[in-house]
């Protein structure tokens, strides 16, 4: 990353009569971020509004942000409800179902994306680059067309309806976009750096594992937290293979719920209140690692 | 709590721990194999660390596309073993019909053949034209999701450059705005179609909010679920929502990037903010654009959630990756469905190409700017 070389100082302070033309422009700048930052909360906030309010509030015409009374207990209610339609579905089965997908099938997705992008960016092989174009261009294929037979596959194996199809594939780096991005980064590491070490007589391993590892921290932090991220909101995956709700992560859960409620009352207070619920680690996580996140998504395309 | 839930975890977990044993065994095989047939310790080591990726590649791409392609000659229900009936779905899928509209109020079902139905009615004067088809469902989605790709694509792209400059304008705080724009790309799309819904729902926040608008133009709240002419609309309106932030983070990494002393050069030649935009920022900022267009371009063209959260009417046609789910695993028409996963791929493979091929003109690559 390029240090942005200008002074540090606030320019108002810095260039001493300010132009008219330059207020005019900071008025505009901010008016108009100000503008878009409103268009992205409001409809953040109305989930979070929502969520608190009784079935009554939901119908009252007007754009009521703050409910008053305001009933937290939807966010217990909700699980009741639930648990009224699925005796089986209580929050910590639901809430472990996410959370053991999402951490095993993260696990998988580090692990391999820094070992091929390891042996895609620091040694030198016949067909690496070909095989690295063969690797992109996976990106284009839908998920559709690999659905019908990848369902087949599991079934032959007897393995539908089980975490199996969403979990340790993904040692196999099944996310090409996070292999890019490792090896994006690991170009920037000089060589110099592990050569040293091979010249001492450190194995792959020992390279990897005592060199490379703590150079690539910053993005492997940052792959965790898309992982996590990508995981725990996978709706398509679960979709596709889990067919018992007891078995359901989140996501999952929210369409079943949103299925068993009448089309004519759909109590939009309590798939909030899930919604925010759902949210709500995603968001914890990204305010604490916003860093990473960002460094994230953007080291492939500065770099590209 | 009983201990049968974890029946649904152990064995899943035994499986992984084993997969993952059995898959490190297989890397130093390989290593190993590799040193005895004399090839480079380095290459060899190269070669066995993407093994996971290759093997991965080979069982759940290679293989599943070769067995996407076979399926969609064959008609498929699960139960029955699948019967090779050669290009018939493609036949079908492409049974397209085109007929002239003899009045106004001429039903497009009557002047087209049995069995097919309206894609696309074109209404002029007192005639028209209307194209149909056998499989209008198939059709109606594609016709939904290419008009969606087009019209998000580059809008999205424009937008997320507005907000990527102004952001980039020295303003205070940077993080903070950077946290709120980028909120949307984070947040469950699951909750957030759901949250659509709710939004758009006839007596939902959108229409309460542009109630006073309407009621100046004497104009019904438009219903924005039911009626197929918002569908699109509405589906616009989302993913603009979701993008802006996603993208321009990526845009202000780029401009961040850019050197000063190139707009130093443009202001000595005399340049105003114009020229710098368009001779410095742009070609700049291009591969940073591409990257955001292809990945952009290929995740319109893949919507699923919100198509699973947020219904439309018939006439709308709905997404085709989720229209191609269900006529797969609801309908059970394996065949059909791989016949139009196959023509989807090579839709987006098209489109992939064209901007592949468009990039030679407008995306300049620094190559002496290593390291930067």
């Amino acid at each position: 990353m390029t240090v942005v070389t200008q002074n540090r100082l606030d320019p108002l302070l810095a260039e001493p009569p300010p132009r008219p033309s330059y207020l005019l422009r900071r008025i505009v700048v901010y008016g108009l971020l100000f503008a878009g930052v409103a268009l992205v909360l409001i409809p953040f906030l109305w989930m979070v509004s929502t969520s608190l309010k009784t079935q009554e509030q939901l119908f009252v015409r007007g754009l009521n942000f703050i409910p008053n009374p305001a009933v937290p207990g939807n966010y217990l209610e909700v699980w009741n409800r639930l648990l009224s339609i699925n005796p089986q579905m209580t929050f910590w089965r639901i809430m472990g179902n996410t959370l053991f997908i999402t951490v095993l099938a993260m696990i998988g997705e580090i692990t391999s994306a820094s070992l091929v992008a390891y042996g895609f960016s620091r040694f030198s092989w016949r067909g690496r680059d070909a095989l690295f174009a063969v690797m992109l261009a996976t990106i284009m294929i839908p998920g559709i067309v690999t659905r019908v037979p990848g369902f087949l596959i599991w079934r032959q194996l007897g393995l539908l309806d089980t975490y199996d199809p969403l979990t340790w594939p993904a040692l196999f780096a099944w996310g090409p976009i996070y292999v890019f991005l490792m090896r994006q980064f690991f170009n920037t590491i000089p060589r110099e750096i592990e050569e040293a070490a091979v010249m001492d007589g450190a194995n792959v391993i020992q390279v990897f594992v005592h060199i490379m590892l703590p150079l690539i921290k910053p993005i492997l932090l940052a792959i965790a937290v898309l992982s996590f991220q990508g995981n725990w909101n996978n709706f398509q995956g679960p979709l596709l293979y889990l067919t018992t709700p007891e078995k359901f992560p989140l996501a999952l859960s929210m369409r079943f719920f949103d299925q068993s409620l009448s089309k004519e009352a759909p109590q939009w207070q309590y798939m909030m209140s899930m919604a925010t619920m759902m949210a709500a680690p995603i968001l914890l996580l990204y305010f604490v690692a916003q860093k990473y996140f960002i460094e994230g998504i953007s080291v492939g395309a500065v770099k590209g | 709590m009983d201990l049968s839930v974890f029946n649904t975890y152990i064995p899943t977990l035994i499986r992984y721990v084993l997969v993952a044993l059995l898959l490190a065994g297989g890397m130093f095989v390989i290593y190993r194999v590799q040193l005895r047939f004399g090839a480079r310790p380095e290459a060899a080591a190269g070669r066995t660390l993407v093994m996971p990726w290759v093997v991965g590649f080979i069982i759940f791409n290679v293989f599943t596309i070769g067995a996407s392609l076979y399926l969609s000659f064959t008609d498929y229900n699960l139960f029955s073993a699948p019967e090779w009936i050669g290009t018939e779905n493609y036949q079908e899928l492409f049974d397209l019909s085109f007929a002239t509209l003899e009045s106004a109020d001429q039903r497009s079902s009557d002047a087209l053949p049995p069995r097919h139905d309206e894609i696309i009615r074109i209404q002029i004067g007192d005639g028209g034209f209307v194209l149909g088809a056998r499989e209008d469902g198939f059709w109606r989605s594609m016709r939904l999701t290419i008009v969606y790709a087009i019209v998000t694509v580059p809008l999205g792209l424009a937008g997320s450059l507005v907000v990527a400059l102004l952001l980039n304008q020295n303003v205070r705080a940077i993080g903070v705005w950077r946290v709120l724009y980028y909120l949307p790309a984070v947040l469950p799309a699951v909750a957030t179609a759901l949250l659509w819904r709710w939004m758009f729902s006839s007596t939902g926040l959108v229409n309460t909010a542009l109630a006073p608008f309407l009621n100046v133009l004497g104009v019904p709240a438009p219903q924005w679920l039911t009626d197929s002419t918002w569908s699109p609309v509405l589906f616009i309106i989302i993913s603009l929502w979701g993008v802006f932030g996603a993208n321009s983070v990526i845009l202000l990494a780029g401009l961040k990037g850019v050197p000063k002393e190139l707009y130093e050069a443009v202001d000595i030649d005399g340049g105003a903010d114009w020229a710098k935009f368009r001779h410095v920022t742009i070609p700049m900022l291009s591969p940073a654009l591409f990257y955001n267009l292809v990945t952009s371009l290929i995740g319109a063209l893949q919507a699923f959630e919100v198509a699973a959260f947020i219904p439309t009417p018939t006439e709308a046609g709905t997404f085709l990756n989720w229209h191609i789910y269900q006529e797969a695993f609801n309908f059970r028409n394996m065949g059909m469905a791989s016949s139009m996963a196959w023509i989807m791929l090579l839709l987006i493979v098209a489109l992939t190409a064209l901007v592949f091929r468009s990039s030679a003109a407008w995306v300049f690559y620094q190559g002496a700017r290593e390291g930067a």
